[in-house]
């Protein structure tokens, strides 16, 4: 599903941050763009409401550089995690080609991240995509809260299938947000190859 | 599978950008813009007596957002889609306007432009633009080898250490 201008020699790729309210997609949005150099990221657009919870989504397009002549794109959006905004996390998904999951370690979001989880997999299959055939990565989100639960609990609710490759992060200081987002672009470009 | 939701290629795009460039003549609008469902441009046209341009992707990103919530109310009220959107400011206007299912007609004009002949001349082109992806969609699939793999892993690594 990527877009591939081949006049404009650009592969373009859309990853989109997907989970719970307050669970940090925003903010690893947020530490990418304050990290990356200026000339390889575009404009963020956050669209959100007056107490800054994402209203439609965020948005950032970031270049990774020219691969077999190919300039390659990545667009990086969050869709908003309250469970109310539903028509808009089902509009984002659309043409999606990888996904971060970002889970929140709080014992009482345990619920929200499984309700978020089957929320993303229905929204997908209404896009006609099965959830096992598209990239997506675990980021298990505020490992430093204190009281934070087990990794493995919050896994065996989310994926208990063990499918998924799992990051610890906490995106507020930044830990694990690079990786999260490497391992998401290397699985979309790896599908990429394999599967054109 | 994945597969490109739309591809260019040499020729059809050379078509395309003229057909672009034809509307900016007819019309005197400042942009504009073809981009996919996703928000990604196609190709793009500037008159050159416009400003330093917007943000192209944030442009193309919102566009498409805008018509897929569009499209989604048009459904919730019984309708199958509202193909155009138009956006009027003070000093300016956006146009957008449906290119079969997978692509976005946009254009940026200010007032001194009529929006009467903006809608003529862009059908026109429409017209002319769908039939050329039309014909793109028996076009084979681009191939990617493991040297692709190995090339993106790099630029990863490059940028995200």
């Amino acid at each position: 599903m990527s877009t591939i201008n081949f006049a404009a020699r650009e592969i373009n790729c859309k990853i989109v941050y997907y989970g719970p309210g307050v669970a940090g997609k925003t903010v690893n949005l947020k530490y990418v763009f304050s990290k990356v150099p200026e000339e390889l990221r575009g404009e963020m657009v956050s669209l959100e409401t007056e107490d800054e919870r994402t209203l439609f989504f965020d948005f950032m397009p970031l270049e990774l550089g020219s691969v077999q002549g190919f300039k390659t794109r990545f667009h990086l959006y969050t869709v908003p995690g309250q469970v109310f905004y539903n028509a808009s996390r089902k509009l984002i998904l659309r043409g999606v080609d990888g996904i971060v999951f970002v889970a929140d370690s709080a014992p009482e979001r345990l619920r929200a991240n499984a309700e978020s989880m089957r929320n993303l997999r229905e929204n997908l299959a209404e896009h006609g995509i099965d959830v096992n055939t598209i990239p997506i990565v675990l980021q298990i989100n505020k490992r430093d809260l204190p009281g934070a639960l087990p990794v493995d609990i919050i896994r065996s609710v989310i994926d208990p299938q063990r499918k998924m490759p799992v990051i610890e992060a906490e995106a507020i200081n930044g830990k694990g947000v690079f990786e999260s987002l490497k391992l998401a672009s290397k699985l979309v470009l790896d599908r990429l190859a394999k599967t054109a | 599978m994945i597969e490109p939701t739309l591809a260019l290629y040499g020729d059809a795009y050379d078509k395309v950008d003229r057909h672009l460039e034809e509307l900016l003549k007819n019309t005197g609008v400042r942009y504009c813009l073809l981009v996919d469902r996703k928000g990604f441009v196609l190709s793009h046209k500037e008159a050159i007596w416009a400003p330093d341009p917007p943000a192209l992707d944030s442009v193309a990103t919102l566009v498409a957002s805008n018509a897929a919530a569009t499209s989604a109310l048009a459904n919730m009220l019984g309708e199958h889609t509202f193909s155009e959107q138009i956006h009027q400011g003070e000093n300016g206007t956006l146009y957008v306007e449906s290119v079969g299912a997978e692509s976005l007609l946009t254009l940026i004009f200010d007032s001194t432009v009529p929006l009467g002949r903006v809608k003529v001349q862009t059908k026109k082109t429409i017209a002319e633009v769908a039939a050329i992806l039309e014909a793109l969609k028996d076009a084979p699939a681009v191939e990617f080898d493991e040297d692709f793999s190995k090339g993106a892993s790099a630029l990863l690594d490059d940028l995200l250490g």
